[in-house]
């Protein structure tokens, strides 16, 4: 931290009296990659960037750099103080925030032994993987990453924030002729990851699906285990969960907040402060993130804001700023969906015939107000009958809606997962009837 | 710069490394943008450092850093070795390098105006006029023009004793409008999605695409999707238009012919690819009429450089050639596991921070004799032109794909009879490839650039470009629907 307090001083002596915000990012990250049972990638990154953002009389320019030394800062200072100049005047700029106290960040998120991972542990997670495999005639392919970075966003009005945290993830997929199985699980704690059981996990789906068999396209029953029920969330929160679309008209829930939109079994959070997806307890403005109520028992409760949506909405900035300005608005970056009262199991045992789902691959969306999604089952898609898995199925591509999908809900499991990607999300697994699938693979 | 450089080629030529090299990279982007009147994004960036590759005893290991000292080279130098031992924990045999001889050489992208040079101030003006022009009509709820410039000054030194410095420059531009009304959201951008059309080009370009002089038409046609018929649902021809043909190129035969990915290597990620090894020379990917071009030396082409990463010079090869599998994309790993002496030259990295893996070229469908687009409808019964990729997804195979385009046009009895909203079609790559009847000449012929395709953990950003001219499809499934 001292570091980037150093070059954010630096960098507001350089700027003198013209308004300046800085985001410096700095990490140190590691992964090694594994493929047909051998190292094929192995890679250490060291990185640093810094962002400053100048702002007077109405007029705004960034410029950004990886360096950090006197020269490179007043030469990255000057370019932007002489672009400012040329800058148009704006009346809707907003100023740098005053600086707000900042909640505390949620225990455990930096895990100085993560950090410190060596090649020689990451190897030898690939290698224990890989030995489980070839007696099996299984491939294994995946990766073993540890890093930490730390985050600082700080401004000459007086805000100063910084976040450090270590990430640990463990990704593994496993091939079996034509049968494959996949986990992954992440921890900001290297030591809490299920290394054995991410491997079991793998290899029992890619044991069970070695030889799939063909289902016609249509409207199924799915049970989506959590990795992919994070994919339908994903597209939920980046397309109708952020100020800018629903000011814009663009979200489902524009015009809609209040109205009961899902099944009342849907509760969805955005929670970066004490739950399991919790992260920097702070926006990109060094603004303090508010755990929000999105979607409370299926009604639309709110979206997110940073200052600027906020303001045009008369709502209140809930600290979800991304890096300013941008074009996309707040986004949701810890979303969380209430759990159920059910399992994985009893989802099974309970259907009469449905699909399960590992995790969907490739999606993408169609029409964004219905948040209309396409995209491919990978890794394990099984068909379930009378109450028991039967047999692997070769990989369907579903086209549906996810706001429909969220009203068919039929139950959602107790235990929930930690999915890393676009910030981080905690799922449940969900049973949904009618889900539809499009067309088919020869896969 | 190669002075630095020799810091690390010396720890590695001591560590007996059977290859290594040092890429120094300085890059400068800009990016500016505006939305509804005001700055909607603005970033002048530079960024320099250092990526060390090293194969000992036939294992990789990489490491990079942004600090660019002696000391820091030869940090990051022996961490990259320490990390090769460590990949020869896990190794079945040992990785060997298709030989190139090396170079010592100078290469970059020609271009008529340095962006750089083009005052800050004159490019806000374009973008702001371009987005008055679109805000014309209340329905348009969002109005953005952009564009964005990358010079990248790359000192490459190996162990065989290539020296190679290279500039690469881009630039690109879009405006689009966003029209909402109701339960209908419809997006319509000029010249294309995915961010516009960038090339490696200097500012020209952007005097070419002309953002303000396309705005008005641009809005215009989002606000006459609002109230257009949907796509029909059902098997028609399909006329693919605009960059949609891009798109299609670039996700059913590039990363389908990635040779990484074809031997697995991509399968915990990206996935693999159907076109394996033993269909190289016999398998029919497409009509007769089908020859893909991977080339990088195309004039303009984004993959265009002297040489690639690898420190390969720069070639041009037939990925699929008169509706056969013809080809890969290769890096000098695994050129030869399918009998090739030298590598094609396509495998980069995305800036210093990363190792170079294997990418997609500039990929082109070379232009057939169906003439002009005018000609192409005219000899259509019933069918679809699809214009511009807004949605795209296909399998981990890269068979079952799925894409959505920005607009459509209904073609019936050689006319075209109306617009049409919400296009989409699907298929699976061969039979689609060999369903293509028509492809238009030399005179409709475009380049569209991919200046954001993801590969690779950790996840890098590489830039190509895929030329074609419209194409025709026989019985395509169109209009999917949602159910």
């Amino acid at each position: 931290m001292k570091e980037h307090r150093k070059t954010c001083a630096e960098i507001f002596r350089l700027a003198g009296r013209v308004r300046a915000e800085v985001t410096i990012s700095s990490s140190d990250s590691a992964l090694t990659r594994f493929a047909d049972n051998v190292i094929s990638q192995n890679v250490a990154e060291t990185s640093v960037s810094v962002s400053i953002k100048l702002t007077d009389k109405g007029r705004v320019f960034r410029v950004s750099l990886n360096q950090t030394g006197g020269a490179a800062l007043a030469d990255a200072v000057a370019r932007a103080l002489a672009a400012l100049k040329l800058q148009k005047k704006e009346k809707g700029l907003l100023p740098p925030p005053a600086p707000k106290p900042l909640p505390s960040p949620a225990p455990g998120l930096y895990v100085p032994s993560t950090a410190a991972l060596e090649p020689s542990f990451r190897a030898a997670k690939a290698a224990d993987l890989a030995r489980l495999c070839r007696p099996k005639g299984m491939k294994c392919y995946g990766t073993v990453e540890n890093g930490a970075s730390r985050l600082t966003v700080a401004n000459n009005s007086g805000v100063f924030a910084s976040h450090r945290e270590t990430c640990a993830l463990y990704s593994v997929t496993v091939r079996k002729g034509e049968g494959y199985g996949w986990a992954e699980q992440y921890s900001p704690d290297a030591a809490k990851i299920d290394y054995a059981g991410v491997n079991a996990r793998a290899m029992e789906k890619a044991a069970a699906s070695a030889r799939p068999a063909a289902v016609p396209p249509g409207k199924y029953t799915v049970i989506l285990e959590p990795a992919a029920a994070a994919d339908l969330l994903l597209f939920l929160g980046y397309s109708g969960l952020g100020g800018r679309a629903w000011l814009d008209g663009r979200s489902f829930a524009s015009g809609a907040l209040g109205r009961r939109l899902m099944h009342p079994s849907i509760t969805i959070t955005d929670d970066a402060l004490t739950g399991p997806a919790a992260g920097a307890p702070f926006d990109f403005e060094g603004m303090p993130r508010e755990k929000v109520v999105l979607i409370e028992k299926g009604v639309a409760r709110a979206v997110v804001h940073d200052r600027r949506t906020a303001a045009e909405a008369g709502a209140r900035p809930t600290g979800h700023a991304l890096p300013q300005p941008n074009p996309y608005g707040p986004l949701p970056q810890n979303l969380e969906m209430a759990a159920g009262d059910s399992s994985l199991g009893e989802m099974i045992r309970s259907t009469k015939r449905g699909i399960l789902v590992t995790a969907f691959h490739y999606t993408n969306l169609l029409r964004p107000k219905p948040v209309e999604m396409t995209g491919m089952t990978r890794n394990g898609t099984f068909l379930v009958e009378n109450g028991r898995v039967t047999k692997a199925l070769k990989n369907l591509r579903f086209t549906q809606s996810v706001v429909e999908a969220l009203g068919r809900v039929e139950a959602l499991s107790r235990e929930r997962e930690v999915v890393y990607g676009w910030g981080r999300m905690c799922v449940p697994a969900m049973k949904i009837r009618d889900f539809n699938f499009s067309s088919s693979t020869g896969f | 710069m190669f002075e630095l450089c020799e810091e690390a080629i010396d720890v590695l030529s001591s560590r007996r490394a059977d290859f290594g090299d040092i890429r120094v990279v300085r890059t400068r982007t800009q990016a500016l943008g505006v939305r509804n009147g005001e700055t909607g994004s603005v970033d002048d960036s530079e960024t320099l450092g250092f990526g060390v590759r090293v194969l000992l005893g036939g294992a990789w290991g990489f490491a990079s850093s942004g600090l660019l000292t002696r000391s820091e080279i030869r940090r990051v130098s022996l961490l990259a070795v320490e990390i090769a031992r460590a990949s020869a924990a896990l190794m079945e045999r040992r990785v060997r390098l298709a030989p190139e001889p090396a170079y010592r050489d100078f290469w970059q992208t020609p271009f008529m105006k340095d962006p750089f040079s083009i005052p800050i101030d004159a490019k806000f003006r374009t973008l702001f006029e371009a987005d008055r022009l679109m805000r014309r009509d209340r329905r348009i709820k969002s109005a953005t023009a952009s564009m964005r410039f990358v010079r990248e000054h790359q000192w490459h030194a190996t162990t065989e004793g290539s020296r190679i410095e290279q500039v690469l420059l881009s630039s690109g531009a879009d405006c689009r409008a966003t029209a909402v009304e109701g339960a209908q959201v419809q997006e319509r951008g000029w010249p294309c999605s995915h961010g516009g059309q960038t090339l490696a080009m200097g500012y020209e370009l952007i005097d070419q695409l002309d953002l303000p002089g396309h705005a008005e038409k641009t809005a215009a046609e989002a606000v006459a999707l609002l109230k257009a018929p949907d796509c029909p649902s059902g098997e028609m021809d399909l006329i693919t238009y605009g960059n949609q043909m891009a798109l299609q190129i670039h996700e059913s035969v590039g990363h389908a012919s990635e040779l990484d990915r074809v031997l697995g290597y991509e399968e915990s990620y990206a996935g693999s690819s159907f076109a394996t090894t033993e269909k190289l020379g016999k398998f029919r990917y497409g009509s007769p009429i089908v020859n893909l071009v991977a080339d990088a030396t195309l004039p303009g082409g984004l993959a265009t450089a002297g040489y690639d990463d690898d420190a390969v010079k720069a070639q041009r090869w037939h990925i699929v050639k008169d509706g056969v599998l013809s080809g890969y994309m290769t890096n000098r790993e695994f050129a030869p596991r399918i009998g090739l002496n030298r590598s094609q030259g396509s495998c980069r990295a995305d800036g210093f921070a990363n190792i170079p893996i294997t990418r997609i070229c500039n990929l082109s469908l070379m232009p057939g004799s169906a003439g002009s687009l005018d000609d192409l409808v005219r000899d259509t019964r019933r069918g679809v032109i699809m214009e511009n990729n807004k949605s795209w997804s296909i399998d981990q195979r890269r068979l079952n794909f799925q894409f959505g385009c920005e607009i459509g046009w209904l073609v019936e009895n050689g006319k075209i009879k109306k617009m049409v909203r919400n296009p989409t079609y699907q298929g699976i790559t061969p039979a689609f490839w060999g369903s293509c009847d028509a492809i238009c000449g030399p005179e409709e012929w475009r380049l569209w650039g991919v200046a954001n395709c993801g590969k690779g953990q950790p996840p890098q950003t590489a830039a190509m470009c895929h030329g074609s001219s419209p194409a025709r499809f026989k019985k395509v499934k169109v209009g999917v629907k949602a159910g």
